[in-house]
């Protein structure tokens, strides 16, 4: 038996080489985030409101700012060590072009998403979110918190939370950090699904299943990083792709589920048919500004992860592992489409275009070039402000009587007549999601589908002719729409476009004016995408 | 292999462990199905502390068998120890493909690791006895995951902010304090002295038996109205004879 | 010298000796006399119920503990490699980790001052 001997040391530690103001925007949204957790607990209710809007527009604004005058010329990995060999830092957050992009364009959007999430209409709190979320759907103790004036402010921290997950997301340099930004992005959203103020149950059971679904696919995502580990001997992407690269043949096995495994995951949060099961109850569940929040933050930062993971971890081997993904992309843009023609209610319809629109930007991803990556990226920001501007009208249209959101498809009958201004802009808004030229969802498409037929090979022209394909049927159901709005008699329950502060509308407005103007010039965004779409590895 | 008295620790364990496994499958209370969990949890911790991996065996006793399980048992508690589930399909066929599923999903993997030789791997700490473990962990906690860690606290807020939003009720309005409650006796003059007790017997300190008004009925103020609402009110007159019994019983226990 | 486990098996045997020996004489000295009430469950002064009122279910409040308890445990999960690497870590580990349990406290804090921790509410 050995009794006490003496301990043995490790070598000497050595910590990691940071980077502060590489980090110190995703610094900035948490250290905000924290304020505003101090702000829900000791400001007085009624200043509680006004704080945390401030708060997280300063917080937003800071940390864009933070990122373009600061961080952009600080690129390179930090929270870096030394890898075997000493030759080269491996860092767990990789800062580069494609993450200044995504990073900026995460900020952007999540600004957009709280200037709509602060609509009051009068109230005391956001009107979008419950007074008290622990209270049962219509007891007496809810509407008592309502006259009460309570308020859960708490959404505000919540989301930017999820931002800084987001912004760590698109950063992850090694799965880890991948896994863990993703619960930080994803356990927020979980919760701010489950706030509706109308529609509690709905709401309710939508945050359960949107939280049951992405436990399960969070437990995918750390099983394939367990096999990647498991094929490479470390978890940063870049020592992965090495190891492809030298080949391991007694662990070769490993490879094509690790990655698959690992892409399950991620899949799952931008709505990939067969992993889409939760967008159309989750989107149509969750309180309207979080919705438009999610569809646009989430695939912005889902797809980030996924260009990285693919493209600086996996690509070495993607000839063993690309046809499952070409196969799911293929499924998501006409399961998507097809389904929407289907929906009655307008959330939902939105949700299944959200899902094929995945299936689009799939396409792009799938290229393996420089010009898939801009493509993708430009796609994930024009889509997002597209997506921000459509949810924050749909918002708005309310049934008179209860107050409450009129998303079924009928109670849009001639909205046209009623309110021209928000019904014309909800039909441009469609007619970008449709791809019409001269909208910005005109020139994405066309951005992906060419990276798929220049770079993407067979397969890449596959994708593209079968999304050229599902775009006509979407247009179909979009066209519906404004049908319904201009060409369709009123139905007999009123429905009325409630009018927003200010700052909401500017936010709309602003969404619906870059969707216009990237259609017609979008060589700005465009070049900056090309500019920044070279992966650190 | 193993060296003695290693082996002797595995073969105490590892029937407990596989026992409490068996009583998480077979255990028709859930809360014995959770206690399963928690002595298999308990064990393969020290399993793991065995196999000197201190840090393993020290996070899989305090986080599994402690936080874990904690929330397991509440959630039983929270909808109740007698409730059972529905076992009605609501998907016809659904448990069916969702086995087979994840028995395809088992067999691949458990296929693919299979095939696999692991010898060492590059990433292994240097050193393992004593303490190495745990420095090397430390090491990268603090060294290259820093920023990883510190993010993780992101998610400890997370949790807090979800169960306040969720699970927490407010109070709307103060809460009346006793000066309050005499204050608003007096100014309506009802029951100005309180509420009668409740009727105080010779075995029973009943707070579910009304007290007896002077005339020989119940006084219904006397009663608390949760008792009331739950049916759980005693009638008092069963105690009127209750002194007799008592000493019948005491006799009786004394000479069993 | 002698194997250091003797010790602690020694120790172990007189717990159980104790704990054994303490019960066993009670039970076999001590007097016995039952009656109907000394038998019945214990209910704060009402009649004792067969099944829990509402199938045993507690309130949702109970939940918050647990949780603030899960998030302290988790937070001690950090502590214990840094407590026993500590002095290999030095001053820049002390700072991460003071950070790491401030941000924690912060949603104690908010916890805390919202009425979380209140039980009479």
């Amino acid at each position: 038996m050995t009794t006490v001997s003496t301990v043995v040391m490790a070598d000497t530690f050595t910590s990691a080489s940071i980077s502060y103001s590489a980090l110190m925007p995703m610094l900035i949204v948490f250290v905000v985030a924290l304020a505003e957790v101090l702000v829900a607990g000791f400001a007085t209710r009624e200043s509680r409101h006004a704080l945390q809007v401030g708060l997280s527009l300063i917080g937003l604004l800071g940390a864009l700012a933070a990122l373009l005058l600061g961080a952009r010329f600080h690129q390179g990995v930090t929270a870096s060590v030394a890898d075997a060999a000493g030759s080269r830092q491996l860092g767990a957050v990789v800062v580069d072009g494609p993450t200044i992009f995504l990073q900026a364009g995460v900020l952007v959007l999540a600004l957009l998403a709280v200037l709509i999430m602060s609509e009051r209409l009068g109230g005391i709190g956001a009107d979008a979110f419950t007074p008290m979320g622990a209270a049962n759907p219509g007891s007496v103790q809810e509407r008592a918190a309502q006259r009460a004036g309570l308020t859960t402010s708490e959404a505000f921290p919540l989301m930017m939370l999820a931002v800084g997950g987001m912004m760590l997301f698109v950063a992850a340099g090694d799965l880890l950090t991948l896994f863990v930004g993703l619960e930080v992005l994803s356990l927020p959203l979980y919760i701010l699904t489950g706030l509706a103020r109308r529609r509690r149950l709905l709401s309710q059971e939508a945050a359960l299943k949107y939280f049951l679904l992405g436990a399960f696919s969070s437990a995918f995502l750390l099983f394939g990083a367990a096999l990647l580990y498991g094929y490479a001997g470390s978890v940063y992407l870049s020592e992965i792709a090495s190891a492809i690269s030298a080949g391991q043949p007694d662990r070769e096995v490993l490879l094509v589920p690790g990655v698959l495994l690992v892409l399950v995951g991620l899949l799952f949060k931008v709505g990939a048919v067969p992993f889409h099961s939760w967008t159309p109850d989750v989107y149509q569940g969750a309180p309207t500004p979080v919705t438009g929040f999610m569809a646009a933050c989430t695939k912005l930062a889902a797809f980030g992860a996924m260009l990285r993971v693919v493209y600086v971890g996996a690509a070495g081997d993607r000839w063993n592992w690309s046809v499952v993904v070409v196969v799911i992309a293929a499924l998501t843009m006409i399961v998507g489409a097809v389904m929407s023609v289907t929906q009655t209610d307008v959330k939902r319809l939105l949700a299944y275009s959200s899902i094929a629109h995945a299936g689009f930007i799939l396409t792009g991803v799938l290229a393996f070039d420089v010009t898939g990556v801009s493509a993708v990226m430009f796609y994930l920001v024009t889509y997002g402000l597209t997506t921000i501007a459509a949810f924050g009208i749909v918002y708005l249209v309310r049934d008179v009587q209860s107050g409450s959101e009129a998303t079924h498809l009928s109670q849009w009958a001639g909205l046209g007549r009623k309110h021209p201004v928000a019904a014309a802009t909800f039909a441009f808004l469609m007619l970008a999601f449709a791809g019409i030229p001269l909208t910005s969802g005109f020139v994405a498409k066309l951005g992906a589908f060419g990276a798929a037929v220049g770079h993407g090979g067979a397969s890449g022209a596959v994708l593209a002719v079968i999304g050229v394909l599902s775009s006509a049927i979407t247009v179909f159901v979009y066209v519906r729409i404004i049908v319904m709005m201009y060409f369709t008699e009123p139905a007999e329950n009123a429905v009325e476009v409630v009018s927003p502060s200010i700052l909401a509308k500017v936010a709309i407005g602003f969404c619906a004016v870059l969707t216009l103007a990237l259609g017609i010039a979008p060589k700005l965004l465009l070049d900056w995408a090309a500019n920044a779409s070279l992966f650190l590895s | 292999m193993t060296s003695g008295s290693e082996a002797v620790l595995f073969w105490i364990l590892a029937p407990i462990t596989v026992a409490g496994a068996l009583g998480l499958l077979f255990a028709r209370k859930a809360v014995y199905a959770a206690l399963g969990i928690a002595l298999a949890m308990v064990n393969l911790g020290v399993l793991y502390l065995a196999l000197g991996a201190p840090f393993l065996g020290v996070v899989q006793v305090v986080v599994y068998t402690g936080a874990v399980m904690m929330l397991f048992l509440f959630v039983l508690m929270l909808v109740g120890v007698d409730s059972s589930d529905s076992i009605v399909e609501t998907i016809k066929g659904q448990r069916v493909v969702s086995l087979a599923l994840g028995l395809g999903l088992v067999g691949l993997l458990g296929s693919v690791i299979g095939q696999v030789s692991v010898g060492a791997l590059p990433g292994e700490p240097k050193s393992v006895t004593d303490n190495g473990h745990i420095n090397a962990m430390a090491d990268l906690i603090f060294g290259k995951y820093v920023w990883v860690f510190e993010v993780t606290s992101a998610l400890l807020i997370t949790a807090a902010l979800g169960a306040m939003v969720l699970a927490h009720r407010e109070r709307i309005g103060e809460r009346p304090t006793q000066r309050a409650w005499a204050a608003r006796r007096v100014r309506t003059g009802e029951h100005v002295a309180g509420l009668p007790a409740p009727g105080v017997y010779a075995r029973h300190n009943a707070v579910d038996t009304p007290a007896l008004l002077p005339d020989g009925t119940a006084s219904e103020l006397s009663i608390s109205r949760v008792l009331a609402a739950r049916d759980q009110i005693e009638a008092p007159q069963g105690y009127a004879e209750i002194s007799r019994e008592m000493e019948q019983e005491i006799t009786e226990g004394s000479t069993r | 010298m002698t194997n250091p486990y003797v010790p602690i098996i020694i120790m172990v045997a007189l717990g159980a000796a104790f704990a054994l020996i303490s019960v066993g004489t009670s039970l076999i000295v001590g007097p016995k006399r039952y009656n109907r009430a000394k038998m019945e469950a214990y209910e704060c002064g009402i009649q004792p119920t067969p099944h829990a009122s509402g199938g045993g279910k507690v309130p949702i409040k109970y939940y918050l503990t647990a949780m603030l308890f899960i998030i302290f445990d988790i937070e001690s999960v950090f502590l214990y490699p840094f407590a026993v690497a500590f002095d290999r870590l030095g001053l820049f580990a002390l700072v991460e980790m003071v950070l790491f349990i401030v941000t924690v406290f912060v949603a104690y804090a908010y916890v805390w001052r919202r009425g979380g921790l209140d039980w009479d509410y």
